[in-house]
């Protein structure tokens, strides 16, 4: 719970070029994840591709959105994937405590994952509450990592990064605050240069001009 | 339903005529990838309306299979479901590219028509060519309407001044396979040979100024994140 209300802060700025939480989770629900059926089906044929054949206690492998709605029907357990494990997780946490650089993730959206699984399947996986907390921490820890590389970023004024390793969500989480601050640096730059500033910032004067011109 | 899943897609790229097979799943992936970079980039993109078509084509495909079975089958929901998620996918995309229409109409129409005289593909699809028309015709209609009634707006300065999307807003990228000497834009203008270079290896993640990238995503070298 507590992860959820952190992403709805950090996440859902108003602004036109933004991706939503959602819309990353979207993306990530297509993570293939095993699933314990109940029930016995033959192959579904999905557009996106075959899955099945479903045999009672017989794990198969689905998309992540439909785990979630055969786990809401009671029509099949969830498995944990196997990095959703302590000894795992405590690992990888201390990694990234003594990486300098951000480390490698099990999955592109270990964060969709952890929130959609933990929320809709706790009592599937053991010892959920540990994990939610131990992947909260490594979240937190990244996080910092990003806001120090971000300060970084924008006290050298580069024009340039690399964001190896940062998944999806995490990039999201400093949009669209770190482009911005670094389209207006590079207006700066590109004004000092010139000396004439008009040419870089037209869409920065429509938004403002309108206004000016009905009061005068 | 496993022919169904084998879809011809013809691509339609001034470079490649040749048509290639692909699986309803590779075309959720394009589909997928054109949604995201269409989201960041700042400008509207070359339109994708074979992957849209084809998609669309798979979708009415199942709904019609779908109308046969009982509302009770289990079955039903779960393709349902799909559909839906599907649906949403292509809405949004042709969403955001509408929306960038009516934002930058003039400049878009302005540009489609350099590279019409070009001989250039367009970036539009017909129906937003037509939309956009729409959407300017509508815009000097109303201007016109509001000199008329209150004479002595500075209608020449708004129509000399459209809205221009920022090429050099920053984006996040994903490269999608190794690139050599993209030139970073700083802002600066630098001379010939004097701007600094960066080289892309497949599976880099960076966040760079949408000038520098802009032909490599048309290319498809690089996407969007």
């Amino acid at each position: 719970m507590k992860v959820s209300t952190i992403w709805q802060r950090q996440l859902c700025y108003a602004g036109q070029l933004q991706q939503c939480g959602d819309e990353v989770e979207f993306l990530g629900e297509k993570q293939i994840i095993t699933v314990v059926p109940t029930f016995n089906s033959p192959v579904l044929h999905l557009i996106s591709g075959d899955v099945g054949p479903f045999r009672a206690g017989l794990p198969t492998n689905v998309p992540m959105w439909l785990a979630v709605q055969l786990k809401q029907r009671q029509q099949g357990k969830i498995q944990a994937p196997d990095w959703m494990d302590i000894d795992r997780l405590t690992e990888m946490k201390e990694n990234e405590k003594q990486s300098q650089t951000f480390t490698k993730m099990p999955s592109d959206h270990y964060m969709v994952e952890a929130k959609i699984l933990l929320d809709c399947a706790s009592d599937d996986i053991p010892r959920a509450d540990e994990i939610r907390t131990i992947i909260k921490d490594i979240w937190d820890i990244r996080m910092s990592k990003i806001r120090t590389s971000v300060n970084k970023l924008i006290k050298n004024a580069d024009s340039y990064a690399g964001l190896d390793n940062l998944t999806v969500m995490e990039i999201n989480s400093i949009r669209p605050i770190l482009p911005h601050a670094l389209d207006q640096i590079y207006r700066i730059k590109a004004s000092k240069k010139l000396r004439v500033p008009s040419q870089n910032s037209t869409t920065f004067h429509t938004s403002s001009r309108p206004s000016t011109s009905f009061s005068s | 339903m496993d022919e169904a899943a084998i879809e011809e897609l013809e691509l339609s790229d001034a470079e490649s005529f040749e048509e290639v097979q692909l699986t309803a799943a590779q075309v959720i992936e394009m589909m997928e990838e054109a949604w995201v970079n269409e989201k960041f980039a700042p400008e509207i993109l070359p339109h994708k309306m074979e992957v849209v078509d084809c998609l669309l084509g798979q979708i009415a495909y199942m709904e019609e299979n779908l109308q046969s079975l009982p509302s009770t089958d289990f079955k039903k929901s779960i393709h349902q479901l799909e559909v839906d998620r599907l649906r949403f996918l292509v809405s949004s995309y042709l969403r955001t590219r509408l929306e960038k229409i009516e934002t930058y109409v003039t400049h878009i129409l302005k540009q489609e028509q350099q590279r019409h005289e070009s001989k250039e593909d367009l970036y539009l699809s017909k129906q937003e060519l037509k939309f956009a028309k729409e959407i300017a015709e509508a815009l000097k209609q109303n201007f016109d309407g509001l000199v008329s009634f209150y004479p002595g707006l500075p209608l020449e300065e708004w129509v000399s001044q459209p809205v221009q999307p920022n090429m050099h807003s920053f984006v996040f990228l994903k490269s999608k396979k190794d690139v050599n000497e993209v030139v970073i834009d700083d802002g600066s203008i630098a001379t010939e040979g004097e701007s600094d270079l960066v080289d892309f290896r497949e599976g880099a993640q960076i966040l760079i100024a949408y000038s520098s990238v802009a032909g490599l995503l048309k290319k498809g070298d690089v996407k969007l994140i």
